[in-house]
């Protein structure tokens, strides 16, 4: 196995198509991991979690999959086809509530908050809010802060897995980092709208 | 270095600030405010992404995808063993191998017709009596071909009867008029330099047993 674990993506791939199943379960050890907590952060149930997983590695495993090195790495080709499953299986589900809709032409605000967002709060709570925080993402930009921040794919590997130009995953993230950034000052600073309250005549 | 290009390129997950970033900074008090919660953010990221990165799959899954890779294998190795380098070679000598015998018997049946003189219509009433003889074998067993091959069969001079309960090959072929009017097969005085298609059972040795005529059009 420790001879498995030194070998490339590429070289295990091969290995497990000429039927070697080391190779195979050493990739799949290698590679399952960030499939899965992908999956996890985007579809936010375990179970497609779980799912969508085992859909890219069968994918994997039939021998007319398209995976083609010139065109990107392995993992980029895994993280890929995760993403189709993960949208096939929102758009199956609804269950992306995107905390507002807006475009990538929009250009980035100007950030409302200064203070730090996490200061004051222990790890566990720091992590625990972000989370809540990039799970209430728009999946556009969700994708790009699992990928770029939590999985630390490069911009290049990020623009291949979603089929786009590295300036719009640069523009993504920047705006993704200030919806971010709103969302925990927001669940950090709870203002109560009384602004919104108008005095009403009593009925009585 | 301006703001813009500051905030243009960032590097990837906002840490490791290049000199020069560091430098506006250092100079630019707004940009220094609005960076602080964006390095605490990337920060977080980073400790959260530590902290995912211990979730995995739950072990039944590897479990399953093993057993579908053994599956696949068994499958791929069972059908590159059903599509191995012999099969086409088999195929190919099997198909040789009754196109030769099928020349023998054919040209072994022709002899005779040059012998007698004549027109193209010699080879048809000198093959008569081989058919005949044929029928006649065939009339004196108590099943004949055609009982077992079908309709239309005519047995080879001295080829074994192809039993009930034997296994034969069927074989397509393309032979001149003059060969199946040697072996009393009707096909026609003036298309005896034409070729037509016939139908020529092969027995489990390989050897031509009978042959049907098809058509007298020439072509498959």
């Amino acid at each position: 196995m420790a001879h498995y674990s030194s070998q490339t993506d590429d070289e295990l791939l091969f290995r497990l198509r000429n039927g070697d199943e080391q190779a195979f379960a050493v990739l799949y050890r290698r590679r399952h991991g960030a499939i899965y907590r992908f999956a996890m952060h985007m579809s936010g149930s375990p179970a497609a979690a779980e799912d969508i997983t085992q859909e890219v590695f069968l994918a994997l495993l039939r021998q007319e999959c398209g995976y083609d090195r010139e065109r990107g790495t392995l993992s980029g080709y895994l993280f890929g086809i995760a993403r189709k499953l993960v949208l096939r299986n929102l758009e199956r589900g609804r269950s992306d509530v995107p905390l507002e809709t807006d475009t990538d032409e929009m250009a980035p605000r100007e950030l409302a908050v200064i203070d730090d967002p996490l200061a004051g709060l222990t790890r566990h709570e720091a992590i625990e809010g972000l989370r809540r925080a990039v799970q209430a993402l728009p999946r556009r930009y969700r994708e790009v802060v699992v990928l770029c921040d939590l999985e630390e794919l490069d911009y290049a590997e990020t623009a291949v897995v979603l089929g786009c130009p590295i300036g719009t995953v640069r523009s993504r993230m920047h705006r993704a980092r200030a919806l971010l950034l709103e969302k925990l000052n927001q669940d950090r600073k709870p203002r109560l709208a009384v602004d919104a309250w108008k005095p009403m005549r009593c009925a009585i | 270095m301006n703001c813009l290009e500051f905030w243009n390129n960032l590097p990837l997950g906002g840490r490791d600030l290049t000199e020069e970033q560091a430098g506006h900074l250092a100079e630019c008090g707004t940009c220094a405010a609005q960076w602080r919660p964006h390095r605490s953010l990337a920060a977080g990221l980073q400790s959260m992404g530590q902290e995912w990165r211990k979730l995995q799959a739950p072990p039944r899954l590897e479990a399953g995808l093993t057993a579908a890779f053994r599956s696949q294998a068994g499958f791929q190795v069972r059908r590159s063993m059903g599509h191995s380098w012999w099969t086409p070679v088999f195929a190919w000598t099997t198909t040789a191998a009754a196109m030769l015998a099928l020349a023998v018997v054919l040209i072994r049946g022709y002899q005779p017709a040059p012998a007698r003189p004549g027109t193209v219509a010699a080879p048809r009433h000198t093959a008569q009596p081989l058919m005949q003889t044929a029928v006649a074998a065939s009339d004196a067993d108590s099943d004949d071909d055609a009982s077992v091959l079908g309709d239309g069969f005519i047995r080879l001079p001295n080829a074994p009867r192809i039993g009930p309960n034997e296994d034969y090959n069927l074989v397509r072929v393309e032979v001149p008029g003059s060969a199946m009017i040697a072996m009393g097969v009707s096909v026609g005085e003036d298309r005896a330099t034409e070729t037509v298609v016939a139908d020529v059972a092969l027995g489990p040795d390989g050897t031509a047993r009978a042959v049907r005529l098809v058509s007298d059009g020439g072509t498959f």
